[in-house]
């Protein structure tokens, strides 16, 4: 066993006295502490592969809802403001209207407020579209000319310079209607304003559960960090015992949070990315079918960004529920 | 000097029950005391008030002057940086090897890598454990983890050094090796109280030993003038 000149060359000559300070000063010190907890948690990270992986894909999962659901929002505005240029009524004469009747309609319309312009198709001009857009034209022509006279009807297209709501669009489309020589009035954006009332209306059950969701990714966070807690006891109480402060009895777990809830970011991205992929062929197909071509937007490095930023913050802030949950935990061993 | 004193200090606990009653005493700078007294007499929960991990119902705990019980919990992880602790079961990291069991209490002081490791070498080296730094404690034998449980008290050269049960685990040959390096370390300044119910192994250390019985101190006897070891 070590005598006593052993002692001194071991500690006294080693300087191991309590009081001095680094020389590297308080900032380096600072990083060195982080970096060394860094490297702890990505051990113990590593260490437990597969219920670090349950805890990101659960994270994830919480994260991936709101997350299609903003790029959902961002896609049905896009939609929106695309659409709403075209909003209007066509008022489709009856065959045996007057060309009084039809020039009285024309002035009628362009004294309703909100429509920017009136654009009239005359029966010939009808004609000579359908002739145009129609790839057995010499059918058609043929067709007419058994039946003798134009069977198209007068019709005007009329364009709205405002979003107005369908009910608004419906009390005008049933007021042109009664009018004398008015066969029938059809609104455009009939199908389009029911699906903007269902997208508010899922937007609104979607944000719930949304909030929902995020709040589980904290009890998940929550669940793991206090799991560490625990597995971790001992050598809180040691680092208690031998005077770390509670910022460095905390700081491994919210290391822990970080990790948990940024990896749970990672891969609500690749849930995302794989689900977009999925549905962009058949989202393109539905909206050809209604003439209408949109690029999905939103997952851009931005959003990415803010996933990852959100995942952070869930898991932190589990952490710090934990952390506060288990406050007794610095006690020293007894 | 006293360094360490207790004034009129009794604990009760939630049960009724007092884990010391009216305990008066003080303790000189760099001395070397024992405490002893059967389980249950008081002992620990005089170490811990020590250690700031419980507060005297009554009464006052000083260490070189300060109220210990009156620290916030800012001025407590400082104040026990200079209090080193050997425990009987030694409560080591299973998970980390000697040498970073040893190196906890300076890696939380900020001290650079190169400075942990050559006092890390040095503390291991007083304890005879030099070549066992990339063990871990489940590769050591019990009286080796009680070793590496000193080093790690002392490595940050503490000013007091606190000791319950410190040879509670280990035979009579390796106890009076422990209680050698106690006293080397008392030589060296540090103040060291070391509770133990072994009062064959203290009685022949030369040193002061206070007696508890029940949570109250019944026996004060001083060191004799050539304390012999």
């Amino acid at each position: 066993m070590a005598g006593d000149a052993k002692v001194r060359d071991g500690l006294v000559a080693e300087s191991a006295l309590t009081g001095e300070r680094p020389k590297g000063g308080r900032l380096r010190a600072w990083f060195a502490d982080h970096s060394r907890v860094a490297s702890d948690t990505s051990l113990f990270v590593s260490q437990r592969l597969m219920s670090s992986f349950l805890v990101w894909l659960m994270v994830g999962v919480a994260l991936t809802l709101p997350g299609l659901l903003w790029i959902a929002q961002s896609n049905a505005q896009t939609f929106n403001q695309e659409w709403q240029g075209s909003a209007g009524l066509t008022v489709y004469m009856k065959l045996a209207a007057s060309e009084q009747l039809i020039d009285d309609m024309e002035a009628r319309l362009n004294r309703e407020t909100g429509v920017e312009r009136v654009i009239l198709t005359t029966p010939d001009q009808a004609l000579s579209d359908l002739l145009e857009q129609s790839d057995d034209s010499m059918f058609l022509q043929d067709a007419m000319t058994a039946v003798g006279s134009n069977p198209l009807p007068a019709s005007f297209a009329v364009v709205l310079n405002d979003g107005r709501s369908y009910l608004q669009l419906d009390a005008l489309s049933r007021n042109l209607s009664a009018q004398t020589g008015v066969d029938d009035v059809v609104i455009e954006m009939t199908w389009l304003e029911r699906l903007r009332d269902l997208s508010d209306l899922a937007n609104r059950m979607g944000s719930a559960l949304s909030i929902m969701l995020l709040i589980a990714a904290v009890l998940v966070a929550f669940a793991s960090v206090r799991l560490a807690i625990e597995s971790r006891l001992g050598e809180l109480r040691v680092l208690a015992l031998i005077g770390a402060t509670p910022a460095q009895m905390r700081r491994p777990f919210l290391y822990f949070g970080s990790a948990y809830g940024i990896g749970g970011g990672v891969t609500a991205i690749m849930l995302i990315a794989v689900f977009l992929n999925q549905i962009e062929a058949p989202l393109r197909s539905l909206l050809a079918s209604y003439r209408a071509g949109i690029d999905i937007v939103g997952f851009t490095p931005g959003f990415l960004l803010a996933i990852l930023l959100v995942g952070w913050f869930l898991g932190v802030a589990g952490a710090l529920l934990a952390l506060f949950q288990r406050g007794g935990a610095d006690k020293p061993p007894s | 000097m006293a360094l360490l004193q207790l004034q009129h200090v009794t604990r009760r606990f939630d049960n009724g029950q007092e884990g010391l009653s009216d305990v008066s005493l003080s303790i000189e700078s760099g001395s070397m005391v024992f405490l002893t007294g059967h389980s249950g007499a008081g002992k620990s929960t005089l170490l811990k008030m020590l250690i700031g991990a419980e507060a005297p119902t009554t009464g006052r705990v000083l260490v070189d002057g300060s109220d210990v019980s009156q620290l916030g919990p800012r001025q407590m992880p400082w104040y026990r940086r200079q209090v080193g602790i050997v425990l009987q079961d030694h409560n080591l990291l299973e998970d980390r090897t000697v040498f970073d069991n040893v190196a906890l209490p300076l890696r939380i002081t900020h001290l650079p890598t190169k400075d942990i490791a050559r006092r890390v070498r040095g503390a291991l080296s007083t304890v005879d454990l030099s070549d066992k730094g990339g063990l871990f404690p489940r590769h050591l034998s019990t009286g080796e983890q009680q070793r590496v449980g000193i080093a790690r008290a002392v490595v940050n050269r503490p000013r007091i050094i606190l000791a319950d049960e410190p040879t509670g685990n280990l035979d009579p040959y390796l106890s009076r090796q422990v209680m050698s390096l106690f006293h080397q370390f008392s030589d060296l300044g540090s103040t060291v109280l070391v509770a133990s119910h072994d009062i064959d192994l203290i009685k022949d250390q030369g040193c002061r030993i206070l007696h508890l019985s029940q949570g109250a101190l019944v026996q004060d006897t001083a060191a004799p003038p050539e304390a012999s070891r």
